[in-house]
């Protein structure tokens, strides 16, 4: 079942009820959040974004109201976001629709984005085979529940395979990380 | 030279031999796209951009072209045979192509979806080739105010004909407009909220962004999923269809060919307003309504045609005016910027090659794709039975090197990885991440014909309502609101709502 403290509006949603019935527990993730808070959630994220927007370009050239600079377009712009987001957290409080629960947090989910928040990072310093190699053969292990060898081995070989397409056959450069200097 | 004989020239260009191997390999790699659930033309083109690069900007461009419309081909197939749409303008065909295959009847289904997608694609190639340069020549006699009324009027469009809650999608546009100002101001050069980083002076890489939100964000969403697929799988001699299908779909290929036509001008989701609006006349216009959901050949035929209708027309607005009106040729705009043409009036006077060499090669695609989509159904629906989770594995590795190839830079993967993330989270609330897109394309532009228009005038907001601008503004109105009033007659909305309650 849902964890109670992070659930408000929908306890009684009819998966959050049968769940009590039996008596079964939920797993830790996903985690459930009703869709109104969700939407206000989002609300919120995307009115600090026009705000964060709106502050940097008032640091720039506004021009004047003939003759806009660069400042001018996004601070509208930014005020605008900030209205609109206004405006669907109202609606989301408002709205007759069904406060739905959403599940967020799906663990192959939260596997496949750790690992894509890694590639960028190691991409220079272990080079873009290695770093891609390593992506895959977590990836085929942890999603595709391989074993670590096939996931090992299918990992090197498709690296060979994207080496030949990529840096032989369509001239891509890419990063090679530790074997820059050899090569 | 006379426009046939422009033509004339393209087809040497798209017949030449690198011509016809780089359509076949678009037209092959959209199928495929198109075909494999979570990736769509969108993905598809940015995944093959980069190979693009040491190609002549015609050659790249016919490729890039052959995945956008190979994708409307082959996300058909996975609707007839497994109920899941490769792409979002084949939902509809899930409704009756699902129910013809489980009859056992896959065969016709496939072949008069193909069949219609090649009338469909080919009347719209026409459509472009007739409309598009005369558009140019008007275009050619307008100001930047007059810019600015177009572009102004096609984001809107885009939010008054989304299916979902429009504040969300106007949300949408200006968060896609906001993005767009990262980079050096194009007017003065001054830097805006780049953070002292110089790899995002030239704004945000669209490729990584168009990736992320579309390509990503789809794969995430997809991992949650956990069902099985179960393909019908059609044999060569049962795609003969009978008489009785033939006589019922040749009216529904005619009609959809006219409403994919008419539709392709409407920015947005133009490729999935056109397949409803078909079906829904489909239904309309039928003896026998009942029959449609319980396998009607028609309301296969008339979406199918209807969604390759408009690739040619989406190409319209692109070439001649030099605004896309869906993501798909969004990317197209965003890749021939990459090659160093600039798509818009003065495209047909400056790259006549480019634009008739396109326009020759899409009736050599569409003749490709053809050929190629019957024979090989079995191989691409046996692309299904590639586990999803290894699929995703090569997805990502692809698309991360075809990321990275296009400035060569690591924020690109910053941004792909986490616009993804951003992008996922946003779909699962119901926000649309095509406004976006078209929005950050748009978004450079509007803003320098906006302020180059009052600089012109001497800061007079007046010139937006010259009356170059009014006429403009009138007639693109009046066009667009006959359009969106035959979609609600024809019980568009309706349709798209049933549809949603059912899936």
């Amino acid at each position: 079942m849902a964890d109670p403290a992070s659930v408000t509006d929908h306890a009684s949603s009819p998966q959050d009820a049968e769940a009590a019935d039996t008596g079964s527990r939920r797993p830790f993730l996903p985690r459930v959040i009703g869709s109104r808070c969700a939407s206000l959630l989002a609300a919120g994220a995307l009115a600090l974004t026009g705000l964060i927007f709106a502050w940097q370009a008032s640091l720039l050239d506004l021009g004047h109201i003939g003759l806009p600079g660069p400042g001018f377009f996004p601070l509208v712009l930014g005020g605008l976001l900030v209205l609109l987001s206004a405006l669907i957290a109202i609606e989301s409080r408002l709205a007759s629709f069904k406060d739905e629960p959403l599940e967020f947090g799906h663990p192959q989910v939260l596997i496949t984005f750790a690992a894509l928040l890694a590639v960028p990072l190691l991409f220079e310093l272990l080079g873009a085979y290695i770093t891609l190699g390593l992506l895959s053969a977590v990836l085929l292990v942890l999603i595709a529940r391989v074993s670590v060898l096939l996931g090992v081995v299918c990992s090197a070989v498709g690296m060979a395979a994207c080496w030949y397409l990529f840096g032989e056959l369509l001239g891509v450069r890419l990063p090679i990380g530790p074997f820059e200097g050899p090569f | 030279m006379t426009g046939f004989e422009q033509l004339v020239r393209g087809f040497s260009v798209a017949l030449s031999w690198k011509g016809l191997l780089y359509c076949f390999i678009g037209c092959l790699w959209g199928t495929v796209v198109g075909v494999l659930p979570g990736l769509g033309p969108l993905a598809g083109m940015t995944l093959l951009l980069p190979l693009t690069f040491g190609l002549d900007p015609t050659i790249g461009i016919i490729m890039l072209t052959g995945i956008f419309y190979g994708a409307m081909y082959g996300g058909s197939t996975t609707s007839i045979l497994v109920r899941i749409p490769g792409e979002a303008a084949s939902v509809v065909t899930c409704i009756d192509g699902y129910e013809m295959a489980r009859q056992g009847r896959a065969g016709p289904a496939l072949m008069i979806s193909a069949v219609g997608s090649f009338i469909g694609g080919t009347v719209s190639v026409l459509g472009l080739m007739f409309i598009a340069p005369p558009l140019a020549k008007v275009m050619i006699a307008i100001g930047p105010s007059v810019e600015v009324v177009l572009m102004l009027l096609a984001l809107a469009v885009i939010s008054i004909v989304s299916a979902g809650s429009r504040i969300k999608t106007v949300t949408m546009v200006v968060l896609g407009l906001l993005l767009g100002t990262i980079g050096l101001d194009n007017l003065t050069g001054a830097p805006r909220f780049t953070f002292g980083s110089p790899e995002l002076s030239g704004g945000l890489s669209f490729a990584a962004l168009a990736i992320g939100l579309f390509g990503l964000s789809e794969i995430l969403l997809n991992l949650e999923k956990t069902e099985t697929i179960k393909a019908i799988q059609p044999k060569l001699r049962d795609l003969i269809p009978r008489w009785n299908d033939v006589r019922d779909s040749a009216p529904a290929i005619g009609r959809g060919s006219v409403i994919g036509f008419i539709f392709g001008i409407i920015p947005g989701v133009s490729h999935v307003v056109s397949t409803f609006v078909s079906y829904a006349v489909e239904k309309k216009l039928s003896k026998n309504p009942e029959q449609f959901g319980k396998g009607a050949i028609a309301g296969v035929a008339g979406p199918e045609t209807a969604n390759n209708a408009v690739t040619g027309t989406a190409m319209i607005p692109l070439l001649a005016l030099g605004i896309p009106s869906i993501p798909a040729t969004a990317l197209l705009l965003s890749a021939l910027t990459i090659h160093g043409v600039q798509p818009g009036p003065l495209l047909l006077t400056d790259r006549p090659d480019v634009f008739w060499g396109l326009v020759a090669s899409m009736y050599i695609g569409n003749i490709i794709l053809l050929t190629l989509n019957l024979p090989l159904v079995g191989i691409f629906v046996n692309l299904l039975r590639i586990p999803y989770q290894w699929l995703v594995v090569a997805i990502l590795v692809i698309s991360i090197i075809g990321v990275y190839s296009v400035n060569s830079s690591v924020i690109d993967i910053w941004i792909m990885v986490v616009s993804g993330g951003i992008g996922y989270l946003l779909r699962k609330l119901g926000y649309e991440m095509a406004p976006l897109l078209l929005a950050l394309v748009l978004g450079d532009r509007l803003e320098a014909s906006f302020r180059l228009a009052l600089t012109m005038s001497g800061g007079s907001y007046a010139t937006f309502l010259d009356t170059a601008s009014v006429v403009v503004l009138g007639s693109v109105l009046g066009l667009l609101l006959l359009v969106q009033g035959l979609a609600w007659v024809f019980g568009y909305r309706k349709s798209f709502t049933d549809e949603a309650e059912r899936t």
